[in-house]
Formats: C-alpha cells, structure tokens, sequence
C-alpha cells in the first residue's frame, strides 16, 4: 500500500547528534543506549508531544527496525502510550494534542499535512489494550478494512484475505465453522486475536499494540505472545506493556520512558540483566515507589 | 510523578534478599571453619575429630538445599531483575561453591583418618608441611571472597583473582617438594599420593574462592568474567 502523496514536507531540524548519546530535554536525562538501527522501518527523532501547555514526550529520537518487536516500558504517565500513538497519528484525534519532530515510515514523514491518515493506519495498524470487535460478525470483521480500503476486486479474493487472516492470528481453526457469529460472543482472547486478524487483513507494515495482554488471562496472553513471535517475521511490532516479563519474553529491544524522557533503549537481554541507566534499573527492580 | 526509595517497592522483597545474602555468609563462614577444623585435625593426628568434620559437612549440605528453596521461591514470587536477578545468579552459584569447599574439606579430613587411623607408619611431617601452608593461603582467599560479596567490593574480588594466580605458582613448587621426597626415599610413595590428593583439595578450594569473586564481579559489573584473563578483568575493574 502507498500513501496518497510523496510530497515530503519540511520538519523541525535534526539535533547534530551521536546514535550513542541524544541529549533528552534535560541535560541529567540523556538517552543512555543506542537508538539507530541499520534497518529502520520507522525513525523518529526529536519527537515532542503537548497536550495544550503541557508537554508528554521531551524530544525523543528512536528507530524501530524492520522484522522486531521493540517494547515500551515505563510507570503510568511516563508518555510511552502516547509515544506510541504518534507512530500512526492516533493523536490527531485528540482536539489539544499537538506533536514536532520527524516521523518517519521508510523514509515518508508520517505528519506532512498532504499525507492521508487513513492509509497510514492501514499501513501502521493498532492493537488496543481491550479487545474491541466491531458489532459484526467474525467474517465482516476481518473483511471490512480490506473493502473500504479496496483491498480486494471480488468475494472470492475476499474470502482467501479473511480466511489467511485468522490463520496468521491463529484463530482460524477455532472460528472456521462460525464465521457468520458475532465477533463480540467470542472470548477475550479470542477476541484480540480477531483485532489482530483484522489489523493483519489491511497489509500492515508495522503493528502497534498498546498493553495487549493487559485484559487477557495467562494462556490467552500466551497464545498472543506466540502470535507476536510468528507476526516478527512479516511485521515491524511495537508494543507498550506494564509487564515487564512480557517485554523480556516478546521483544529483541526494549526501550524505557520516564516522565516524557527516553531514558534508556537497549538490546532487551541487556536492559532486563544489566541496565546501564539508574532510572530504568530502579524502575525494572521494583524500587519506584 | 513517582518517588525514588533506597529499597524495593515491596519491602518484604528487600527482607527475602537480605535473607538470602546473610545465608550465603553463613555457609561461607561454616565452610571456613570446617576448613580450619579439618586441618587441625591432621596437625593433632586426630582421626575421631576428622570424622566430627566429616559429619559437619551435612550442615553445609542442608544449607545448600535451603538456600536452593529460598531462592527458587525468591524467583518464583518476585522475577528478579536487573541486579536483583544478578544477585540471585551469583548466590545460586556462590551457594554450589560453598558446598563444593565443604566436600573438598571433607577429602582433608579423610586424609587425617587414612594416615593417623589406619596408617601404621604415619608420613614426615615435612611431607605435611606444604598442606597447612595452602590451607592457610586458601583460606585467606575464601575470607576476602566472602568479604568482596557482603562489601560488593570489586576490587577485593580482583585480589582474589590475583592470588589464585599466586595459589597455582604454590601447588605447583609443593609437587615439586612431594616429588624431591620420593626420589630421596621412594617408601615415601604412599604418603606422597596422601598429600598431592590433599594439595589438590586445596587447590580446588582456592578455586571456588576465585569463583565467587568473579561472581561478585559480575554482580557489581554485569560483566561475566570467569573465562578471562587477569589482565583484561584488572581492565574492568581498575
């Protein structure tokens, strides 16, 4: 899928900066770790978000590369929910939020105004933390961004995108001969892979997922840790979570945001053995209060 | 915004660590002592108390099984991470090379019994003479170990890195001595191989001393240094 414009529009100027050490909003809260990937699907840099006079994100420079799963870690308020819902504009919906920086998807500014958020959000698709199926049925759900994207010329084709869909979430042999009931009766698990099966179904370049396990029991939070696994191969993955052990277990990177500040963004071993920045070991260890 | 605290969130967290580390210092100190009792031993020529450190040995083996539960429950309940979990490694593999010393000590006391029990022309005492000398370098080795661990002091984990250097250099000249006996007097065979398999008690002792110094290194650092050279963790540290 292409976005409707190539026009690249001007954006605020590029800090003259090392990959090892970007200077935060406060000179004490450097980003300790290496932000650059030599593979980035999306680079983001110098990303400020202002709900009205107050600012969430203090410039943050971050790459997520193609093919991982880069987790977002951080307390309650840390900015890493609304971080992550620059990457596809979701904060345009929101009347006072107000983002700078540059976004970048394969080297397309994501915020040029010319730029048509609707494809975006195929092409960077979201994952919410409570499951939320439309009233339709299983079918329609995975069916309907495909054909208002125009995805697919005929039924036939239609039906292979659903039907490859809910495999690739690993829904398919549990839904197969119940396609026309309502995506709503199914269980919560169930229920978040159809979200997934549906983000998969329009093409996604990259899969947001803001605390996707948070509503989930644990063999339902299992079966979704083993898609994201599977979903490496074919996707860029972002996911913010609270649980620290899902990030250990589902991410290659993991990055820590504290009070609006990439604290610190590393390999995920490293980060989850030997944090370099005393923020971020305070915070994994349990010693914020 | 949320506060910084000295301890974790949960404080029963910071009690089960504080556990956890004080037990560790505990079975060092009794496998220091066993060390200490199991030489006295073979200086009284005393079989009956050699057998008394033999069955002190099953303490340390208790120990050990506990310290085994208490951090599987640790782990369990809490999922260390960062430090905490590097902690819990290093008192995991620190715990293994306590009870490891103690069954090295237990061939130093089987030794008093071999020689001074059943042994009815017991061995020169300059056969011996080389064993306390060790016993006592090895143990000092032990002591600065368990020290660097409860300090979290790196560069007395780097001393006792260095003096196992040293430790080698020492076995290697008392073999050397062992060997000049048998070729003045080869009668001597027998209590020879007695004190080479004392020797190499030792010696291995002084090696699970080294072990937990670079366990505490990694603990301090993060950086797993047991498979390098002295010159490039002296890097590290220094």
């Amino acid at each position: 899928m292409q976005f409707n414009t190539q026009v690249v529009s001007p954006v605020t100027p590029l800090m003259v900066c090392t990959d090892i050490e970007l200077i935060a909003a406060h000179d004490n809260r450097k980003t300790v770790g290496k932000i650059s990937v030599t593979n980035p699907r999306m680079r983001c840099r110098n990303v400020n978000v202002f709900y009205g006079d107050k600012q969430a994100i203090n410039r943050v420079n971050l790459d997520i590369g193609r093919h991982e799963v880069i987790a977002m870690i951080g307390p309650s308020g840390c900015g890493k929910s609304t971080f992550l819902r620059c990457l596809n504009r979701m904060n345009d919906t929101i009347d006072s939020c107000r983002v700078t920086g540059e976004i970048l998807l394969d080297d397309q500014d994501i915020y040029d105004k010319k730029l048509d958020v609707v494809p975006l959000r195929a092409q960077v698709g979201m994952v919410f933390q409570k499951p939320n199926p439309f009233p339709k049925s299983i079918y329609e759900n995975v069916a309907y961004g495909p054909r208002i994207h125009g995805l697919v010329s005929s039924k036939s084709d239609l039906d292979v995108v659903v039907e490859s869909s809910l495999c690739r979430a690993g829904l398919w042999d549990e839904v197969k001969d119940r396609l026309d009931q309502p995506g709503t009766g199914l269980s919560g698990g169930q229920q978040q892979r159809l979200c997934i099966a549906r983000t998969i179904a329009v093409g996604p370049e990259v899969i947001l997922m803001d605390e996707p396990c948070s509503a989930l029991d644990p063999i339902a939070t299992a079966k979704i840790e083993g898609l994201i696994d599977e979903l490496r191969e074919e996707y860029t993955i972002a996911i913010v979570t609270h649980s620290m052990q899902q990030a250990a277990r589902v991410s290659q990177r993991t990055a820590y945001f504290h009070l609006g500040d990439l604290i610190e963004v590393g390999e995920t071993n490293q980060i989850f053995t030997n944090p370099q920045h005393k923020l971020t070991e305070d915070y994994i260890t349990g010693r914020f209060g | 915004m949320n506060e910084m605290t000295e301890g974790h969130t949960v404080k029963r967290y910071d009690d089960e660590m504080i556990f956890l580390h004080r037990l560790v210092l505990e079975i060092g100190d009794l496998a220091q002592d066993q060390l200490r009792q199991a030489i006295q031993t073979l200086n009284d020529k005393n079989p009956s108390a050699a057998r008394d450190v033999i069955s002190r040995d099953q303490e340390l083996n208790d120990l050990d099984i506990q310290a085994d539960e208490e951090f599987i429950n640790l782990i369990v309940k809490r999922q260390p991470m960062a430090k905490d979990l590097r902690e819990i490694i290093t008192i995991s593999k620190a715990v293994s090379d306590l009870e490891r010393v103690g069954d090295e000590v237990r061939k130093i006391a089987q030794l008093t019994i071999h020689i001074y029990d059943t042994d009815s022309r017991p061995p020169n005492r300059q056969v011996l003479r080389d064993i306390n000398t060790m016993a006592a370098f090895v143990g000092n080795m032990l002591k600065i170990s368990l020290i660097a661990f409860d300090e979290l002091d790196a560069l007395k984990a780097l001393d006792v890195i260095r003096l196992d250097s040293e430790l080698e250099e020492e076995y290697k000249s008392a073999l050397r001595r062992l060997t000049t006996f048998v070729m003045e007097d080869s009668r001597a065979i027998g209590h020879m191989v007695d004190a080479v398999l004392g020797l190499r008690a030792l010696e291995r002792i002084g090696g699970h001393a080294k072990n937990i110094a670079g366990y505490v290194i990694f603990l301090i650092t993060g950086s797993d240094v047991r498979h390098e050279s002295l010159e490039s963790i002296e890097k590290q540290i220094i």
